[in-house]
């Protein structure tokens, strides 16, 4: 495997969250001007300057608040200081190996044994534990999970991947209304408008809309399956112990379901795949359990 | 005439490679120069995380004496050598001073920590089992601390001891910065004498 330093990883992620951010402007901007366009040609300025301020908004948002969306998407919790000190002591302990401030701690209230982390940068950062695998893993274990996440933190990560949860899963929801109401409202307007230029933008409006979904499953698939081998391999850096991970790994494979009810928009921020749905051998967003083992105990 | 222009010519293309050749030892001299400030800044502030947890550890003693005090009363001996250990922690000013201190405080730490397993009552009651859990978290943290030190000063001691960074260290007074090593009767289990 290619072997990046870990300030590469922190130019690539910075430069692929702005051009991320790019992409969505555009998109946005062209997708909600066309909309209004097919519903009034006369009035396609006014939907452009619309469709810009939604889309800024937006941006803004999700860059901001983005972690906060995906912590209450998931029914994450802040850890409890007291009753979960062990949690928050691993946490802290991880954070000075990696040299980052502390990130908050939160836990999700599931037998699934799951972990992510999410912010827009280190000093934003939350890292989110599922009850399961607190309950099942031993501290090594643990250690080796939360390493996984603080390398996420540390490189930077969390700030793509926390924007390709918020800004790609909306233009998914996006073009997802825009097909509904389109095919609802088709046949009124027929009567009213014509000339090519009307069937031209109907036609590319269908095929944003039909792409949105795909776009968002591929953007998932790219980001992952990389970065989780270096989050593994940062981990077993930060706690000169991959077995510690391998062992976890081993357990979660045993255990884990694959049904724990989360949106397909955040799934890619998982330590390992929350979701197993029919799909998943065409846009994967994980890389096999077995090959992660695999590569641990062979360090 | 041509002499003089060739001369000319020669002179030019001499000082345009004199104006390269300085920009370029220039530009190593403020990567370097950079470099070597932030590396030595990271060990300074990976020293203050280790200092931070040691002074939590060290304020969290008396709390752990005054509940052992009331349970392990034939154990006088552990108790003031934990107390002796807190006290040298204290006074310690450098580095070199803190890292035997946190040696002695560690060892005599484990020494009690080993002893309270003898005593049932002791082990069962909440407060001492917070304070488990805060003396393994914070020693954790230390050994965590100390990784990332060391890396820090690893990184900082290959840049300022091969060439061209000794040049810049030496001329900027930066010396060679000392790692945190763990003494080695400290990694063995420790050994618990039940004279009384």
């Amino acid at each position: 495997m290619e072997r990046l330093s870990f300030y590469d990883q922190i130019s690539r992620n910075r430069r692929d969250s702005i051009v991320l951010i790019l992409v969505v402007l555009v998109f946005m901007v062209a997708l909600i001007s066309i909309i209004g366009t097919v519903y009034s040609p006369e009035s396609s300025f006014f939907f452009l300057t619309i469709a810009l301020v939604i889309t800024l908004i937006h941006i803004f948002v999700s860059y901001n608040y983005g972690d906060r969306i995906v912590l209450s998407s998931v029914n994450a919790r802040l850890a409890d200081e007291r009753k979960e000190t062990y949690l928050i002591n691993t946490v802290e302990g991880l954070a000075i190996a990696a040299g980052v401030p502390a990130p908050k701690v939160y836990v999700i209230d599931s037998p699934e044994m799951n972990a992510f982390a999410t912010g827009k940068d280190p000093q934003h950062a939350s890292i989110a534990i599922t009850t399961g695998l607190l309950q099942r893993l031993n501290r090594k274990e643990l250690e080796g999970v939360i390493g996984h996440e603080m390398s996420h933190v540390r490189n930077y990560d969390i700030r793509f991947a926390t924007l390709v949860a918020v800004l790609v899963g909306l233009v998914a929801i996006l073009s997802n209304l825009f097909v509904r109401s389109f095919w609802f409202g088709g046949g009124r307007r027929d009567e009213r408008r014509g000339g090519g230029i009307w069937i031209l933008l109907v036609v590319v409006g269908i095929l944003l809309a039909v792409l949105a979904p795909i776009f968002t499953r591929l953007v998932q698939a790219m980001i992952s399956r990389r970065r989780e081998y270096l989050a593994d391999a940062s981990s077993a850096e930060l706690t000169r112990y991959p077995e510690g991970l391998a062992s976890a790994l081993e357990k979660i494979k045993n255990v884990n379901t694959g049904k724990m009810p989360v949106s397909e928009a955040v799934s890619h921020l998982f330590f390992v795949d929350p979701t197993k749905s029919a799909l998943d051998s065409l846009f994967t967003t994980h890389p096999p359990i077995d090959k992660r083992i695999e590569i641990l105990r062979s360090m | 005439m041509i002499l003089q222009i060739t001369l000319g010519a020669g002179m030019f293309g001499l000082s345009c490679i004199l104006v390269v050749i300085l920009l370029v030892v220039l530009a190593f001299a403020v990567y370097y120069y950079n470099r070597i400030v932030v590396l030595s800044n990271q060990v300074d502030n990976a020293w203050s995380q280790i200092d931070v947890q040691l002074k939590k550890r060290t304020d969290l003693v008396p709390n752990l004496v005054e509940t052992v005090k009331g349970y392990m009363k034939h154990e006088k001996g552990a108790i003031k050598m934990v107390t002796d250990a807190r006290a040298k922690m204290m006074g310690a000013g450098t580095v070199d001073e803190k890292m035997k201190a946190h040696g002695e405080l560690t060892k005599a730490l484990k020494t009690i920590l080993a002893l309270a397993e003898n005593y049932p009552q002791l082990r069962a009651s909440e407060n001492f089992r917070l304070l488990q859990e805060q003396l393994d978290g914070i020693e954790s943290k230390i050994a965590y601390a100390r990784q990332f030190y060391n890396d820090s000063v690893l990184r900082y001691n290959n840049i300022t001891s091969t060439i061209p960074g000794v040049w810049f260290a030496g001329f900027m007074g930066k010396a060679h910065k000392p790692y945190f090593e763990i003494e080695e009767k400290e990694r063995k289990p420790v050994k618990v004498k039940f004279d009384e």
